[in-house]
């Protein structure tokens, strides 16, 4: 193709006018000063030498914000993530003539959840929630356990639908390739966010990183290829941690929780159920009323945080409103804590779903990372759980609330029976 | 309009007076568009520059342009008509050179040219460099610009050319003569809105790395700044109001007007990209609200607030000029008078 002189020169003479641009350099993923803060506030040790190392050894790893790496050979065989799928979504962004767009994370997260996924993103002041924190592994919106990783299917609609009144967005007019090539880096942010926070404790825990003096062996040092044999006890420790991480997250499909057969109800039936429904969310053992308020009208007073700001204050037995005490873990690039409000539930908003389904897990698991518990599914009524049906019963009320209900709320009486 | 001047008096510069009112016309939209560019992110979809993927700017097939993916139409679309913005301006310099006899005019027609190219340099270097800094630094050159261009049409106009009639003493002898403090606060109104833009692109082109305290520093500064602005819009306007100069008046009243729509626009910017802040959680409907990534209305806003904020900037320019135009036509009248 022929293209002038003219321009070039032009181009040229405008290149040496700027120097070499003028971006902050985007050169490794920011080590979680946070969490090596907590440790040292929890271990009472010192804890520089094992962000040294670690940070050096996660790097090897995973590589860079520019050219991630999949360490695959220490993975979990079944847990399959695409090192193309990260490639298009790390780095900067760019665009393809043909339309694909590159750097997608770059693109349309990162002001939120921030270059490593510390949820510290540059806009994330002004929210609540805060955006995720990816690296302690903990997701909220799933149809998995409490404790279990979220499938690929559960981020997939994760990000189609978004996080309705928070900051989260849908992302359901983006190309379903690139959600895609997301999901595959929400999970290598993730993978990799755990394994650098399991390998500083284990440093603290297992290997002596907070004595004066550490053992060579203990070391915590790929050496190349070797780390597949664990030769040392620190190889054997760095290759014990990818392989339970990542073994957590192939796992998620089987950790799915099944949901019992219901019957769609109508009419009387209906109002019968969602009336006993009431009974349960304003009753002692489920006990709903207690966060959620009466009606669900979320007018109860309820003072928890979320499990993310927990851990840098009250699990320290720091007070997250002293701002003195906070400062330190501020500095590091933690957030304000902030109250977990229980959701006022006559909204209905569901941001995990609000079919039954999604509300059968949401109410038998709790919400993880948030002060939302799990109801115990029994048997037989015996004080100290609910039985299938009465969590169906309970569904029932609290989809009566939403405004979008399509049971009349007239039909209940609800002064007469709360307790 | 009492005092009519002969044609032929004016008839000099009306072809350069057209041609920067075209140009405003044409600018406006340019920056637009340039607005969707980082918006839709596309800032990247052509990644080589000046060429379009090896194509001649003008000889891109405008099949490809139109019916291809819409970052490629946008980005090029861009580039189609900045080109066509350069031209104008090298017809406004010969046109300046031409028919114009102010000095000063005809050098800020060069300054106006000088301005284009550098600022399609800019673009182009951004793109070459794929540098978020110099995206930003091309989003905060063209609304300067455009205050230029704005300026130019200012000055080129009749109403200008009357004004400066020793006629205009006979026609008019009620008109204001601003005082230092009025004039400071529209130098103030220009300045201040210069720095909400600047403010604005930095959140905007934010990079990967700026820390969220930093960040949230900007933002209040922002939106400390913007209802600033508006309070002096208003003091600006009450000033104005019974000067009966509706040059003068009438933009006063428009720049309050501005900044309110301003206001507004940059909250819903927020919103559809960030979702209802913390503190403002009372808002009915903040607990429900959904963001859509790249939804179009949610872009319109956004590239909406990004051109009311250059028109505040224009609109600002131009009372500033004007306002400094009747002080140095007071000083010449009492020359005149002694
Ligand atoms: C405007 C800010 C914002 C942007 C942009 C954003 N997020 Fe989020 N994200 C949030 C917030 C806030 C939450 C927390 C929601 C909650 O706690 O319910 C969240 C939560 C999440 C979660 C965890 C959900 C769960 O089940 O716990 C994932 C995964 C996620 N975001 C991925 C992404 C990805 C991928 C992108 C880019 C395509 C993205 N986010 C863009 C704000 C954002
Ligand atoms: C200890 C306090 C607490 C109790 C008890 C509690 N919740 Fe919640 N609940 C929360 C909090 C906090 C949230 C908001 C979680 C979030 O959005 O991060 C929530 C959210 C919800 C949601 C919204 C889920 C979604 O998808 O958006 C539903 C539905 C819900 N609770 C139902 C119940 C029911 C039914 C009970 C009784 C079995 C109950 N909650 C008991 C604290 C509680």
């Amino acid at each position: 193709m022929k293209v002038s002189l003219l321009p070039n020169c032009f181009l040229i003479a405008a290149l040496l006018l700027v120097g070499p641009g003028c971006d902050a350099p985007v050169e490794s993923f920011p080590d979680n000063d946070v969490y090596a803060l907590t440790l040292a506030h929890s271990r009472d040790v010192p804890t520089e030498a094992a962000s040294r190392d670690v940070s050096s050894v996660i790097e090897e790893l995973f590589g860079t914000p520019n050219q991630p790496r999949w360490p695959s050979e220490l993975m979990d065989p079944d847990l399959r993530i695409s090192e193309q799928n990260l490639t298009r979504a790390a780095g900067p962004q760019l665009s393809e003539k043909d339309g694909t767009h590159l750097g997608l994370f770059r693109e349309h997260c990162v002001t939120c959840h921030a270059l490593s996924g510390s949820g510290a993103g540059p806009a994330s002041v002004f929210q609540n929630p805060y955006p995720r924190d990816f690296r302690p592994g903990v997701y909220k919106w799933k149809s998995t356990q409490r404790d279990a990783k979220p499938t690929r299917d559960d981020l997939t609609k994760l990000l189609q639908h978004g996080v309705a009144g928070s900051g989260m967005p849908s992302f359901s007019l983006i190309d379903p390739d690139d959600l895609d090539a997301l999901v595959d880096y929400i999970v290598y942010l993730s993978v990799r966010g755990e394994t650098e926070r399991e390998l500083m404790a284990a440093a603290i825990d297992e290997l002596g990183y907070g004595e004066d003096s550490i053992d060579d062996d203990a070391r915590l040092v790929t050496q190349g290829e070797l780390v597949t044999q664990g030769e040392t006890d620190g190889a054997a420790v760095i290759r014990e941690v990818v392989e339970e991480v990542s073994n957590q997250w192939a796992s998620a499909e089987s950790e799915v929780v099944p949901v019992p057969a219901w019957e769609e109800l109508s009419g009387e039936t209906l109002a019968a159920s969602v009336n006993r429904g009431k009974e349960l969310f304003h009753g002692p053992i489920a006990n709903c009323v207690g966060c959620h308020g009466k009606g669900g009208q979320g007018q109860a007073v309820t003072l928890d945080y979320d499990d993310w700001t927990k851990e840098y204050s009250t699990r320290l037995g720091l007070t997250p409103t002293d701002r003195d005490a906070m400062r330190p873990f501020k500095k590091a690039g933690a957030l304000t804590p902030r109250l977990a409000k229980p959701r006022k539930l006559t909204l209905g908003v569901y941001r995990g779903g609000g079919d039954t389904d999604s509300l059968y897990r949401r109410i038998t698991q709790g919400i993880a990372g948030s002060p939302m518990p799990a109801v115990a599914v029994v048997e037989q009524e015996d004080g100290t759980g609910l039985t299938s049906d009465q969590i169906f019963d309970l569904i029932r009320y609290v989809q009566s609330l939403g405004p979008q209900s399509t049971v009349p709320q007239s039909e209940f009486n609800y002064q007469s029976s709360t307790p | 309009m009492t005092a009519v001047n002969s044609s032929d008096e004016i008839a000099p510069s009306r072809m350069l007076h057209r041609l920067t009112v075209l140009i405003v016309c044409l600018v406006w939209p340019l920056i637009w568009v340039g607005g969707l560019v980082t918006t839709y992110d596309a800032g990247m979809s052509v990644p080589d520059w000046p060429g379009t993927y090896g194509y001649n700017l003008f000889l891109y097939p405008y099949k490809t342009w139109l019916f291809g993916p819409f970052d490629l139409f946008i980005e090029h679309g861009h580039r189609l008509l900045g080109a066509v913005v350069g031209f104008v301006a090298i017809g406004i310099v010969i046109a300046a050179f031409w028919k114009e006899n102010r000095r000063w005019v005809r050098w800020l027609c060069v300054a106006l040219l000088l301005m284009v190219i550098a600022q399609g340099a800019l673009g182009g270097v951004r793109v070459v460099l794929s540098d978020r800094t110099l995206a930003m630094v091309h989003g905060c050159f063209g609304p300067a610009f455009f205050a230029i261009c704005v300026i130019l049409a200012v000055v080129t106009g009749r109403r200008w050319r009357q004004d400066s009639d020793a006629e205009r003493l006979r026609s008019s002898t009620s008109i204001l003569t601003p005082t230092k403090k009025l004039a400071a606060l529209a130098i103030s109104l220009v300045v201040l809105s210069y720095v909400q833009l600047l403010l604005g692109a930095m959140m905007r082109h934010v990079q990967p790395t700026t820390s969220a305290g930093h960040f949230a520093g900007i933002v209040s500064t922002h939106i400390l700044t913007a209802f600033f602005l508006w309070a002096m819009t208003g003091l600006v306007w009450l000033r104005l109001r019974r000067c009966g100069d509706l040059t003068l008046s009438r933009p006063g009243g428009i720049l309050i007007f501005l900044v309110a729509v301003q206001i507004a626009l940059g909250i819903g910017t927020w919103v559809v990209n960030y979702g209802w802040p913390s503190f403002m959680t009372w808002v009915p409907g903040s607990q429900s609200f959904l963001v859509q990534a790249k939804g179009f209305v949610d872009s319109m806003i956004v590239t909406g607030h990004v051109a009311t904020g250059s028109l505040i900037l224009a609109v600002s320019a131009m009372l500033c000029v004007r306002l400094f135009h009747r002080r140095w036509q007071a000083k010449q009248d009492r020359l005149v008078a002694t």
